[in-house]
């Protein structure tokens, strides 16, 4: 599971383009948008994008997203539970 | 001065030609259905084409079947064709009366690109093709396949293009600076755009339901739409047949988000106002609005905010006829321009087709009104970066607010800012925080970081108008985007590389970054751009409608477009440049 987080952490970094930061910067349990790291509706799309690409889960409806993109911690439980590859 | 239309020509989904469409918009027939043109895998999606082929639409326009012409260009023939029979042009006297074509179009020659694009790098069988990929090409075809146009130009501000083509052209004819414009916009399917807003999740997998609780998204159209503009007293003397009055318009920016409209519709709300303005109308005057009504959750949540807050209790019958025609993209503004004008000239509501269930805060859209006298009609268009339109067209004649220039009005550059050289892009640091910048291409960034500069010279925050010139946009993101497509098909696309693939994204940056609701406009046709922006800027701030003006110059270039200009005996381009003016009169 730690190997996934930090994996996850870099994938994020490096689709939503977060210059000068490092998994590190990441809290694995704080919320990625709003408050936390400040996320909006387009992240969403990209971390919906980087879900299918590696990992084979698709998210039909963008609202499916809210839930699991709490955190780091929540996106990782559930690609653990629904990866395809 | 009034303006008048003295022609019209359409060709979408619902048919070749005004009289087709009329008689599907009467007999609430949509033009939405399965694929059969575009060569995309996503059959699953339904699209509004025009049915014709470009074998037949060449046959019709007789073009030589083994010359290889846009989709967008030829559209955008066929319904400048029937503007002209229409107006009864041309009539002759074309030497002497100045006469301009304005598209709107961001798709431009894409459809030939993403059928070539595979060879381009390796092979020079279709290199050719590339000169037909920036959208003022497309425009520069049509108006050379009429050989009578003194002038052309492109606006590419994504969904409002076409609406701000018109727009532009009732001020050209203002200022004088043309005697009759034909101004609307064309655009073409293609794999590009379906691709980018299917990874944007905001196409509906049914027929789309504008306005309706339940609405999942739009369904993508395409077609071209044109209509022909001129003085009322030159249209009387050539004793044209006048279809309608182009009594009002207004283009504001949203300055809220690249792809999503603010919740209060600020953009809308301005750019409807400013069009009750110039036409010197209440807007209890208003008989019936075609709404945007994309029908995604966004947009038709934040029109109706704006609606609500300009007509308030008294609110006309509003439709949305992208059900029938679906969004047809930078043609729209066009497409929907001609069904106002044949509301207003026929007397009718056209159906909101697609709505059943009323929308929590919502309009509540008309499901049309067969007979009903109208007077002076809206049409919105908006589009990506929140560029917002609104024109109000009327039956008969009526005062309209006159903007003549300022006497002894002079032109002042205030500052001037150029960056051509990659390594000076680190200063944006000084301006922009990373987490801001993580989706700035490298064309916007060098675009925000010259405009904040050449502002900071010039001792303004926020400048009344920001006008860009830009032959080919973010073409790198563009570029990236047909790699994905053509190394892995037709699978989720990166949001924001599509996001940042209409030329407008630049100016609406800008605007985004400095709040700034003024007009916003992008001029996309090649070395002329500039030209067209900085005259522009002239007539705002002659007339005294800005005290200050942001015009920019931005273009990039990748090694591909690099190789192949070479290879096409062209000459060298810069890989980045960027540029930015200040301008002001009376201040």
């Amino acid at each position: 599971m730690e190997e996934l987080v930090l994996e996850l952490k870099q994938r994020i970094i490096d689709a939503l383009n977060l210059e000068e930061m490092t998994p590190e910067d990441i809290e694995t349990e704080a919320p990625l948008f709003g408050e936390g790291l400040g996320l909006d509706s387009i992240d969403a799309l990209e971390l919906i994008v980087l879900l299918e690409k590696n990992y084979g889960i698709r998210l039909a409806n963008p609202a499916e997203g809210k839930e699991i993109f709490k955190s780091v911690a929540s996106i990782a439980a559930y690609v653990n539970e629904h990866r395809t590859k | 001065m009034n303006i008048v239309i003295t022609g019209q020509g359409i060709i979408s989904a619902l048919g070749v030609g005004v009289h087709d469409t009329l008689l599907a918009l009467q007999e609430r027939r949509t033009g939405i259905g399965t694929m059969r043109h575009l060569p995309s895998t996503h059959h699953e999606l339904p699209v509004g084409e025009v049915h014709l082929d470009n074998e037949q639409m060449k046959a019709s326009l007789g073009i030589d079947p083994t010359h290889e012409v846009s989709r967008t260009a030829l559209m955008g023939m066929m319904a400048v064709r029937e503007a002209l029979q229409q107006a009864g042009l041309p009539c002759g006297d074309e030497p002497k009366c100045h006469m301009t074509l304005i598209s709107g179009t961001t798709v431009g020659g894409m459809d030939i690109t993403e059928r070539h694009y595979a060879t381009f790098g390796s092979s020079d069988t279709h290199l050719d093709n590339l000169l037909q990929h920036e959208c003022g090409a497309s425009t520069e075809l049509m108006a050379r396949h009429f050989g009578f146009f003194h002038d052309c130009t492109t606006i590419s501000t994504a969904c409002s293009s076409a609406a701000n083509a018109i727009i532009l052209g009732a001020r050209l004819i203002e200022a004088g600076d043309a005697d009759i414009v034909v101004a609307g916009g064309s655009e073409a399917l293609t794999c590009f755009h379906l691709n980018g807003f299917n990874s944007l999740q905001i196409l509906d997998h049914k027929p789309c339901r504008p306005f309706d609780a339940e609405r999942a998204g739009l369904n993508l159209g395409e077609g071209a739409a044109f209509v022909v503009l001129e003085r009322e007293e030159a249209a009387r003397r050539r004793q044209a047949h006048i279809l309608g009055y182009l009594s009002g318009y207004g283009n504001a920016c949203d300055a809220f988000h690249q792809t999503a409209s603010s919740d209060a519709g600020e953009g809308a709300y301005l750019a409807m106002n400013q069009a009750l303005e110039t036409a010197g109308l209440r807007p209890c005057d208003i008989g019936y609005v075609n709404a945007h009504g994309t029908a995604t959750p966004n947009n038709d949540q934040s029109e109706s905010m704006a609606l609500k807050r300009i007509f308030g209790q008294a609110m006309p019958p509003v439709s949305s006829t992208k059900g029938f025609t679906g969004h047809a993209t930078s043609a729209a503004g066009g497409i929907e321009a001609v069904i106002s004008l044949l509301a207003l000239q026929h007397g009718f509501v056209p159906a909101n087709l697609g709505w059943a269930h009323p929308m929590c805060d919502g309009i509540t859209p008309s499901m049309g009104v067969e007979h009903c006298p109208l007077d002076h009609v809206m049409c919105n268009s908006f589009g990506f970066g929140g560029n917002d339109s609104s024109l109000v067209f009327s039956r008969h004649s009526h005062a309209h607010v006159e903007r003549p220039l300022l006497p002894d009005a002079e032109v002042k550059v205030l500052s001037q800012v150029t960056l051509a050289d990659e390594a000076q892009l680190a200063d944006i640091r000084q301006y922009v925080k990373p987490m801001e910048a993580r989706r700035m291409g490298r064309l916007i960034k060098a675009a925000l970081l010259t405009s904040l500069q050449a502002l900071e010279q010039a001792g303004i925050d926020c400048p009344d108008a920001i006008i860009t010139a830009t032959a080919r946009g973010c073409l790198d993101n563009s570029e990236r985007l047909l790699d994905q497509l053509r190394d892995e098909g037709e699978v989720l696309l990166k949001p924001t590389l599509f996001m940042q693939s209409t030329h407008n994204t630049i100016g609406s940056a800008i605007a985004i970054r400095l709040g700034c609701h003024g007009y916003n406009i992008t001029y996309s046709q090649d070395g002329d751009s500039l030209r067209w922006a900085m005259h522009d800027a002239r007539q705002l701030l002659l007339s005294g409608q800005c005290k200050t003006v942001l015009v920019g110059c931005h273009d990039e270039t990748t090694p591909l477009l690099r190789q192949m200009m070479q290879r096409l005996g062209c000459h060298d381009i810069p890989s980045i440049h960027s540029k930015a003016i200040v301008l002001s009169c009376g201040r």
